[in-house]
């Protein structure tokens, strides 16, 4: 019976929640009590009438709820309109609005130092979050400054699995007569050329282009005119030149008679026939001068089955990039079958140019980015703490105002509008931070952007900066404002003075857990890639990096135009460079590693069944001289080394890597066999072999290399490689010196000494790390400072319960003990939290992780360490602080 | 304190519910559900109101000030939690005037015979 009765009762209560809330509150009980009492009497008089009556009142209830409804909002709004009439309310929205935000502003100024910090810490992460963004949208989102730079597209020639690589001249030549889907096609090939005939030989950075070529990236010519296509097809009579403003500033200061006269370049003469404007755009880096592309200088650069060619196209409007690459690929296919000796397996790959140039920085700077929003997520925690804590004043302030009749929506909507207007001066404050905070990654990051993207404060991001303000505002205000608007009117009235704050224990203490466990996992994120970065820089490159120095020449294929020449002049050189007082050894090699420079080719092993060109295996060839090996300290496994007298009539020798004998010969000794490398027919036997050295980049995996001697494969460009004694960089003009006593007109340029190399190859991983890191350990500190306001907060409330508890003979070390276990409890679970997170956002970071797993439990352990550390010292403070606390004191307060 | 009108006028005529509830006062204070039997009693149950009905109805009274609730007071045998309402001099001078509105069309019905059929007394 009582069961039945209780039951029927919460189902009573349950069926009055469609009433409206005010009247529940007020009649609730009081209904339920009646309802009570007719189901009692009720029951004296039978289960039918027991029944009859329960129906009776729910069916009251649903009849009433409705009407009950209406009146409530009749009367609300004629009690609005009565107050409107009154001038106690505002008018519209827009006028509580602007009453919020006289308000909000009040309040803030009435409190300066919390405003103060809040803003800045607001500023900070508003100011870091737009510069990183002003970088993310100049080279991600901005489109490039091209005319059509949405249907510009890179076309590549690919080969078996080798990947993206330059096309074949003649292969360009016939999908530009024969494709129905680009506009226009063009080719580049970049070179630098010396440039003779002035007081010094110069070398200058060329570009070998078709007239389609500039069109298409939108060049133009300021003084004179651009190539025609004519000019650009077959080399004529009477060369020409298109000489970029830069490069006439700088090289022949400005000359007015510029146009008409004769450059001297690669030992031809060229006629200048134009000058660009300024600050032209130009996808592969800005040369000083334009040559058309007939001039080359390598002469089978320009014949079928060389690749090497950079070729662009834009695509007709509405023609998209697949049906672009089908058409391609088809027309690829067709030659396959018309040159099978040269085109075999080559085909064609489309990519948009846009994402060519930017593809490789998209994950660096969203890493970045992340981490920069992670910052202000934390920033955003900090102030919801300050907030909440900012104790007793704003509570009995909202406190009256609830009183007074303000709803829980409108305490809300004040706070938020004043969280909003914090993070508005906030944002104010950010924005001026990022503007200086992007002039100075403009010129840090100058190099390391792989366009020349002009990071500013744009209107874009300034939207931005808007846009995370109001969100921040937001964020760190819905905490406070929700606590306010769910507090009870009577309890707040109620409370003594010292009162709990706005907002309870648990919220703050989730907060705090929030940020910690944010920048844990930020901390592990930056942990992994400052590993891999010193993993990185631990790579054995496979040679002594130290006192190394190389500098490059390439001898002016007019002048230089027998191999015996080009091999007469390299040897004198190396004799006095050798000579040069300092010097250890020198040698000659084409491509010194880690310049970028190197030439693969696939290789042809004696005695083995041919296999496609796509199959067969590439090697690095690299082309020296004697001592290279010795000079660079690449140690000797067998064999011997390449010797002056591997000369033009000797048997073409070759050595190898160990990565190389291991893989094509395994089990059995190199030495004797012999390999062919594609486009030469002479066969090249193996007399050494070395220990693998690393050539393109550190991180990259051993590859097959192969060295001839260079007097057996003359080329006209090389570089020196010298070891000296002392500082390499103090001898470098004795070694420009050593050159020009061979030939005075012989630009040398390109010199760089090995740790400046080393270094250039880890510049971006250590920007990115430095970034990353500098963010999460402003995470961390932010963290830190949370919850050491929490628990020196807690702990101001608690000063009545630790006095008693002194008082009571408790030692101050067991003070200190309880405080810090509370801290630690909360680090406890933040640490828990944020190895999960960071688990599954380290996994994101793979791709940018060299020799360090996402998992590496190193980094995890100390980020881990590290962060308890911090947070544990920020619990001492406030737990010693508790600790001495007189008795005497502390009870006496209140 | 926004002025309420004095005139009880204002407030005729009384729906049957909020006029039983004052009948129903005139005897003394009541709590809710007392009210409720008083007059199903009274009327011989031709008028019944539910908990929805009668305190829609004590709301819009205790905001016309036709009641009041009662100070809270110790009371045998009863919930202690029971609010108790009774009516105020507004109301009684309201349910008067009422009361002589309704006899006036009473009266007006006798006059023209209306009123002498079986069963009406």
């Amino acid at each position: 019976m009582t069961a039945n009765r209780s039951r029927f009762e919460r189902a009573y209560r349950a069926a009055l929640l469609i009433f409206p809330p005010d009247f529940r509150a007020r009649f609730g009980d009081e209904m339920v009590d009646y309802a009570r009492s007719a189901i009692d009497d009720a029951g004296r008089r039978g289960a039918i009438a027991h029944a009859r009556i329960a129906t009776a009142l729910f069916v009251d209830a649903i009849a009433n709820a409705p009407r009950q409804w209406i009146i409530e909002h009749r009367e609300r709004r004629a009690a609005r309109a009565a107050a409107i009439a009154a001038g106690v309310l505002p008018r519209d929205n827009m006028d509580i609005i602007l009453q919020d935000i006289r308000f909000g502003a009040r309040a803030l100024l009435r409190r300066p130092a919390f405003t103060a910090v809040a803003a800045l810490t607001l500023a900070l992460g508003i100011g870091a979050n737009t510069a990183i963004f002003s970088v993310l949208n100049a080279v991600l989102i901005r489109p490039l400054d091209y005319p059509n730079a949405d249907r510009i597209v890179a076309i590549w020639g690919v080969q078996g699995t080798t990947g993206q690589n330059g096309v074949v001249f003649p292969d360009y030549l016939e999908w530009r007569a024969q494709n129905r889907s680009f506009e226009d096609m063009g080719v580049y090939r970049g070179q630098s050329v010396n440039l003779t005939g002035g007081d010094t030989p110069q070398r200058v950075t060329g570009s070998f282009v078709s007239a389609s070529y500039l069109r298409l990236t939108g060049a133009t010519a300021a003084q004179g005119r651009i190539f025609t296509d004519a000019e650009t097809e077959i080399a004529t009579k009477a060369p020409v030149a298109v000489v970029v403003y830069e490069a006439w500033q700088s090289r022949f200061a400005g000359d007015p008679a510029i146009l008409g006269r004769t450059l001297v370049l690669n030992g031809q003469a060229h006629t200048v026939i134009g000058v660009t404007p300024p600050n032209i755009q130009a996808p592969f880096g800005r040369p000083d001068v334009f040559i058309p592309i007939p001039y080359y200088p390598n002469a089978n650069g320009l014949q079928r089955g060389t690749r090497g060619m950079l070729a662009l196209g834009t695509l007709k409007p509405g023609v998209t990039i697949e049906n672009a690459e089908r058409e391609l690929k088809a027309l690829a296919k067709n030659q396959e079958a018309a040159y099978p000796t040269t085109n075999k397996g080559m085909g064609v790959e489309l990519q948009p140019l846009k994402e060519q140039l930017v593809g490789q920085t998209r994950a660096p700077i969203y890493i970045v980015f992340t981490a920069v929003a992670v910052v202000l997520l934390i920033a955003c925690a900090n102030v919801a703490n300050l907030q909440l804590a900012r104790g007793a004043a704003r509570f009995r302030e909202l406190s009256v105002r609830a009183a007074l009749g303000a709803g829980r929506g409108r305490i809300a909507q004040q706070l938020l509008t004043e969280s909003v207007l914090l993070s508005l001066v906030g944002g104010i404050a950010g924005i001026l931070l990022a503007v200086v905070g992007t002039r100075w990654l403009s010129t840090t990051l100058a190099n390391a952007l792989p366009i020349p993207a002009a990071i500013k404060v744009d209107g874009v991001a300034l939207a931005f900066a808007a846009i995370i303000s109001i969100v921040s505002g937001i964020l760190f205000g819905v905490a406070p404002a929700w606590n306010a608007s769910r507090t009870n009117v009577h309890d707040m009235l109620r409370t003594r003075s010292g009162a709990p704050g706005l907002g309870h224990a648990a919220t703050r203490n989730a907060l705090v857990i929030v940020q910690l466990a944010l920048s844990l996992a930020l901390l592990a994120c930056a942990g992994l890639l400052a590993r891999s970065l010193m993993e990185l820089q631990r790579v054995k490159p496979g040679f002594d990096p130290s006192n190394l120095v190389t500098m490059q020449f390439r001898l002016p294929a007019a002048k230089y135009d027998t191999p015996a020449k080009i091999w007469s002049m390299f040897e004198q050189t190396v004799a006095e460079i050798r000579a040069v007082p300092g010097v250890q050894s020198a040698a000659l090699v084409r491509a010194f590693p880690l310049t970028g420079n190197g030439e693969s080719a696939p290789v042809t092993i004696e005695g083995r069944a041919p296999v496609a060109a796509g199959d067969a295996p590439q090697v690095q060839i690299n082309t020296i001289t004697d001592q290279y090996f010795a000079t660079m300290h690449i140690p000797r496994l067998v064999g011997r080394d390449i010797l002056p007298s591997d000369t033009r009539d000797a048997t073409p020798v070759v050595v190898i890597n160990d990565e190389m004998a291991n893989k094509t010969w395994p089990g059995e000794s190199a030495l004797g066999k012999r390999v062919q490398f594609t486009g030469d027919d002479r066969w090249w036997t193996v007399v050494g072999v070395v220990g693998a050295a690393k050539h393109f980049t550190l991180n990259e995996k051993p590859l097959l290399q192969a060295y001839v001697a260079h007097a057996q494969r003359p080329q006209i460009f090389t570089t020196l490689a010298v070891r000296t004694t002392g500082d390499p960089l103090r001898i470098v003009n004795d070694l420009r010196k050593a050159v020009w006593r061979v030939d005075k007109d012989q630009p040398v340029w390109g010199v760089q000494s090995m740790d400046q190399l080393l270094d250039s190859a880890v510049g971006s991983p250590r920007l990115i790390v430095r970034l990353t890191m500098g963010f999460a350990i402003v995470a961390l500190l932010l963290g830190a400072i949370g919850i050491y306001g929490v628990l020196s907060y807690t702990m101001s409330q608690r000063t009545h319960e630790v006095g008693i508890r002194i008082a009571l003979g408790a030692d101050s070390r067991q003070v200190v003990w309880m405080v810090v276990g509370e801290g630690m409890r909360i680090v406890a679970l933040a640490v828990v939290i944020g190895l999960a997170g960071a688990f599954g956002a380290t996994r994101l970071l793979r791709s940018q992780l060299f020799g360090v797993g996402p998992t590496d439990v190193i980094t995890f352990t100390a980020v881990t360490v590290l962060l308890s550390g911090v947070a544990i010292l920020a619990c001492y403070l406030p737990a010693r602080r508790a600790s001495r606390v007189d008795p005497m004191v502390a009870l006496r307060t209140d | 304190m926004p002025q309420r009108d004095p005139d009880p006028r204002t407030q005729l005529p009384l729906t049957p519910v909020v006029l039983h509830i004052l009948l129903a006062l005139t005897d003394g204070e009541r709590h809710g559900y007392a009210i409720a039997q008083t007059v199903e009693q009274a009327t011989d149950s031709q008028v019944k109101m539910g908990p929805g009905t009668l305190y829609g109805s004590i709301q819009r009274m205790l905001g016309a000030s036709l009641i009041e609730e009662a100070p809270h007071r110790q009371r045998a045998a009863d919930d202690e939690r029971r609010r108790y309402y009774r009516m105020t001099t507004f109301g009684r001078r309201t349910l008067e005037l009422e009361l002589q509105r309704l006899a006036s069309v009473v009266r007006l019905a006798q006059s023209k015979d209306l009123l002498s059929g079986p069963g009406v007394a």
